[in-house]
């Protein structure tokens, strides 16, 4: 589990060339035979484009035969002309080696071929696609709206559709969930959310019981949809954005977010951040990484103890000093608008000695409080009862659903973007990815709290190396013009390792100061969809239990 | 057992030891840092209406009308639209328009919540702390100096 | 000992009361004995939970209305009795109506018993802790069919769970129970207590007093286990898991139902409390002189709600399969090897 020794892969190439990830797209292009049509360059990999009816034969076989295991994100969009689905694959392996496959398909028949049956992760995306844009996927099990009501007309992120006409989706033309559902004699539909005490957000999950036991459960999603995407695409790259990422995974993991649009938007601008910065970078976000974590793991307890517990109060407690830290740093205890295209915006506050001694006196006094929680929590038997062997999610079931993040590691799966696709400082420092074999909430659980220990080691070298660094070095932001216009049609998807799993973001300029089509492949999108994996044929406190640790955040899974 | 004695221990070492992390606000008002983004505060001596912060806030919080003559007449923001970002403060040349420590605000409908340049310009300071003077060591940090090049766009 | 209306009667120069005066005074000394027990109630509910709670918690809770915050019990019982009753179109309507009631009854009926110190106590049966178990578990029959007549799926599973709850740990709370009947040789709650007078062993300066928690305490742990289940308190609080089934059989009660609700399982608690005082921790007995019974008394039914909030924030709910086995499982043998043991013990001695 240690940090593997890779060399840097250069990933500031320019795009003209192929990017040089040690992928052989020709050897790829031979084996995918005449699915191909053409080949295009993005800046983070060749892009095939391939048949509209030959989408699944390409992907088993980029799949099965190269060992593109990760389909990473499925982005979708309108051009003029045509109807655009991107599928981006990675390797778990080495998230580095990546492909992505276009298939486009005509403005007047935009159907093409569902992805589901060669990766289960294809299900929620295709059918996001399709609400949003309009593309048609067959062979999809179930092509229906996902973030949207199911009356509504059009599709917002498509071309034609009038965003100054409102839509109002009235109560009565939902589904009545007062309605008597005679699916079955022996079982009984029972509507978890949206307003319930533990779905972490407004999360409605229909559950059919037989008895105590979950036979069916599906999540329903959309209730927090803000149309994030096309917000973006209203704002300009240089400034405008940069406030939104805090807004998806609110949980207080505002800079990784913030980081995955800075990555994406330096890569296709071709911006290279000074190293000063990237030490600020990297050890505000392990500071949020470290809050997220505590949210996490005092919301699981307050799912498991009930409303009473002690345990959510203390992680309170214990996140309130690094919301102070990041306050002193940020200006702001949620909400950070600290990363910009280049850098970061503030240099640590003066008295630089004060603000170095807060931080320390925080990590010293993490081991002793992460202690009192292992006492509090993980060696209780009663928890260990509960959370021992519920809510399993098997490694190969996770890849298929394109899990990220603790809940992967969590199920044995080394996958971490900070060390196998290196941004940042993560490279330079002496850090550890936490895995644990026991795929149950219980090692979920584990794994969010070491990781808060080894982010605990990562941001004290990071203060070291702040503190001894030289004065006239201290760049915190490279110099951007104010005004950014990249190239027409460049297209970028970069991730970053989020707070829940690897946060990424697609995004196509069009020559203008805003872009074209901004997608968010948001880690608790893809968690979420494996959670009919993790809870059928369990209880419903088990149900509950799971959904705390797989630890997702409404405003991430909606956008 | 032995681990639920240890986590009832624990809960009772927490009860008797009478600390407590939350404090009695409104009596004891909280210290926030010098780079609190609180409400914002206009100057219309400074304010050249170059459009700067309308042009840049992300959600068209800000709205300004000036004549023809590019004199300005109205500079008006919703403070409860405003997502706090401080892009305005940022790109404003002269330091116009800042956005004070101040949280303690409330409005009894929107309406409001909409304040004109009259009402901007009498917002207090949260305990009298100027930002400006607050943030002064590292404001000019994030204006870099440039290579030396000219870049036309 | 006499009981409170005879002793009533007789400072009142009746050495035989009339018919009339033993009901009149019946219905002062319950009327006494309701008050104290609702105003405790009253107390525990909006105040001292929160105040506990917030002791855990490292917090300061309700301090603004009132001094202490004590003002915060009218407050709260203004705010929920005023609040609307909303009741669900599919609720069975007489037994809707009529379960929430059951609850705070069935725990007011139980008081009628228990000697509460310096004589206030209704009635001394024979039977006492017989007739305590009997009407202390028609609580069940509220929760279910309260939960049952809600109409709401919610209520049902919470219903469903507290009577399986209920049942699966009536049988150890009662056997525990038996164990100390037959070491104090009656049913009779007065001679219960009386039988746990005197000390048990002086340790130098400090004289143990011969309370059955002293004497057997696997006991008193087995029975206070079984009286949390019985109340629904963490880690049994599975009728009303909050974070699960938002509100068990209490989803769809509001306004005054709710308040009989929660006043019932608060008058459960303290109900719990006090048979475990009376049966392991001697009753009204303490030092000092024998009219402090009823202070001593008070403190033990609230060390027994102190417990159960302790237990609220430091321990986890555990699932309904998983409690049906450590009752019917894990309890109830340890509460029939208890019996035999003292059944054995007492033979031997006695």
């Amino acid at each position: 589990m240690s940090q593997t020794e890779e060399p840097a892969e250069p990933d500031e190439e320019p795009p003209a060339e192929a990017p040089a990830t040690g992928v052989d797209y020709d050897a790829l292009e031979d084996l995918l035979g005449d699915d191909v049509v053409r080949r295009e360059t993005h800046t983070n990999a060749e892009g095939f484009v391939v048949r509209a009816d030959r989408v699944q034969s390409a992907l088993s076989a980029l799949k099965d035969t190269c060992g593109f295991d990760h389909l990473s994100n499925v982005s979708a969009q309108e051009y003029a002309d045509r109807f655009e689905s991107i599928y981006h694959l990675k390797k778990y392996d080495d998230p580095t080696e990546e492909v992505s496959v276009v298939v486009p398909t005509p403005r007047d028949d935009p159907v093409s071929q569902s992805a589901e049956p060669v990766f289960r992760t294809a299900d929620w995306h295709e059918r996001e696609a399709y609400d949003l844009v309009g593309v048609q996927y067959d062979d999809h099990p179930d092509l229906r709206r996902i973030l949207l009501p199911e009356t509504w007309q059009g599709h917002p992120l498509g071309r034609d559709y009038n965003q100054d006409k409102p839509q109002i989706v009235e109560f009565e033309e939902n589904v009545n969930p007062l309605a008597s559902d005679h699916r079955d004699e022996d079982t009984m539909l029972i509507n978890i959310g949206p307003h319930h005490p533990a779905t972490h957000g407004v999360l409605h999950l229909e559950a059919v019981l037989d008895g105590e036991t979950v036979e069916h459960v599906e999540p329903d999603i959309g209730y927090l949809h803000r149309c994030e995407e096309q917000m973006a695409q209203s704002g300009t790259y240089r400034h405008q954005i940069m406030p939104y990422p805090d807004r998806w995974d609110y949980g207080s993991a505002g800079i990784l977010n913030e980081w995955a649009y800075a990555r994406v938007a330096e890569d296709l601008n071709d911006i290279e951040v000074p190293e000063y910065a990237q030490v600020m970078r990297t050890m505000s976000a392990e500071l949020c990484r470290i809050a997220a974590h505590l949210l996490a793991l005092g919301t699981f307890c307050l799912d498991i103890y009930g409303d009473f517990t002690a345990i959510f109060m203390y992680a309170m407690r214990d996140r309130e000093v690094v919301q102070n830290i990041l306050e002193d740093l940020t200006g702001q205890r949620m909400m950070f608008n600290y990363l910009r295209l280049g850098g970061v915006v503030w240099d640590v506050p003066e008295p630089r000695e004060e603000f170095f001694e807060t931080v320390r006196e925080f990590l010293a006094e993490l081991p002793s409080r992460m202690e009192e929680y292992h006492d509090l929590i993980t060696e209780n038997e009663l928890f260990q009862i509960r959370t021992v062997g519920t809510g399993v999610l098997e490694p190969e079931t996770a890849k298929q659903y394109g899990v990220t993040g603790p809940v992967a590691r969590a199920s044995g799966i080394d996958y971490d973007l900070r060390r196998d696709d290196p941004y940042g400082y993560y490279e330079n420092l002496d850090w550890d990815v936490i895995t644990d074999d026991g795929k149950d909430n219980y090692s979920r659980l584990l794994v969010r709290m070491r990781e808060v220990e080894q982010s605990a080691r990562i941001i004290e070298q990071c203060v070291d190396l702040l503190e001894d660094w030289d004065e006239d070095d201290r760049t915190i932001q490279a110099n951007v013009p104010r005004t950014l216009n990249p190239e027409r049609d460049k297209e970028a998807y970069r991730a970053v390792e989020g707070a829940k799993g690897e946060l990424g973001i697609y995004v196509r300029s069009d020559g203008t100061d805003k872009p074209a089509r901004f997608k968010i492949r948001s880690p608790c999108f893809s968690n979420l969809q494996a959670l009919p994996e993790m809870a059928e044929g369990e209880y419903v406190p088990d149900l509950v239990a799971t959904l705390g640790s797989l630890d997702i955040i409404l405003g991430e899974v909606d956008r | 057992m032995i681990g639920l004695l240890k986590s009832m221990a624990t809960t009772m070492k927490h009860a008797l030891d009478g600390k407590t992390f939350t404090v009695e606000y409104p009596e004891e008002a909280p210290d926030v840092s010098p780079r609190f983004r609180g409400i914002h505060k206009f100057s219309q001596e400074r304010c050249i209406w170059c459009r700067q912060c309308e042009k840049v806030c992300p959600n068209d919080t800000i709205q300004i009308v000036t004549d023809d003559k590019r004199q300005g007449e109205q500079y008006n923001l919703h403070v409860a639209q405003c997502v706090y970002c401080r892009l305005c403060e940022e790109v404003c040349p002269v330091d116009a328009i800042l956005l004070t420590e101040n949280f303690e605000f409330t409005g009894d409908t929107k309406h409001d919540l909409v304040y004109n340049k009259e009402q901007l310009g009498n917002v207090p300071w949260y305990k009298d702390i100027d930002p400006l003077a607050a943030r002064e060591p590292d404001r000019g940090a994030w204006v870099g100096e440039g290579d030396g090049e000219v870049d036309y766009q | 000992m006499a009981t409170a209306p005879v002793a009533l009667a007789e400072w009142l120069g009746y050495a035989a009361a009339p018919l009339w005066l033993e009901l009149l005074l019946d219905v002062v000394v319950a009327g006494i004995i309701v008050t104290v027990m609702l105003l405790t109630s009253a107390l525990a509910g909006p105040w001292a939970k929160r105040k506990i709670t917030a002791m855990f918690t490292d917090r300061i809770a309700i301090n603004r209305v009132g001094p202490f915050g004590l003002g915060y019990i009218v407050a709260d019982s203004v705010r929920l009795l005023s609040k609307e009753l909303i009741i669900p179109d599919g609720a069975d309507r007489p037994a809707y109506d009529v379960a929430p009631a059951v609850l705070p009854l069935s725990a007011l009926l139980g008081f009628a018993v228990v000697p509460m110190g310096s004589g206030l106590q209704l009635a001394d049966p024979e039977i006492g802790l017989a007739y305590v178990f009997a009407v202390s578990s028609m609580a069940s029959v509220g929760m279910v069919v309260g939960g049952y007549a809600s109409g709401s799926k919610y209520s049902l599973l919470g219903s469903m769970r507290s009577v399986a709850e209920s049942i699966a740990y009536e049988i150890p709370l009662v056997v525990t129970a038996a164990s100390v009947v037959l070491l104090a040789g009656s049913l009779r709650l007065s001679d219960i207590v009386a039988a746990q007078q005197g000390t048990l062993v002086s340790l130098g300066p400090i004289a143990i007093p011969a309370w059955y928690g002293f004497l057997n305490p696997f006991a008193m742990a087995l029975f206070a286990v079984a009286a949390l289940a019985e109340v629904g308190r963490n880690p049994f609080d599975l009728g009303e898991a909050g974070t699960e089934l938002v509100g068990g059989y209490i989803t769809e009660y509001s306004g005054v139902y709710f308040v009989l609700f929660f006043l019932g399982e608060f008058l459960h608690i303290f109900l719990s409390g006090a048979i475990v005082a009376t049966l392991f921790l001697g009753g009204p007995l303490g030092p000092g002189p024998a009219w402090l019974g009823v202070v001593w008394f008070g403190a033990k039914i609230w060390a027994f709600f102190l417990f159960t909030q302790w237990c609220r924030s430091a321990v986890p709910r555990i699932r309904i399969d998983q409690m049906l086995q450590i009752g019917w499982k894990g309890l109830l043998v340890l509460s029939f090897a208890n019996l035999i043991l003292t059944a054995i013990i007492v033979g031997v001695i006695a």
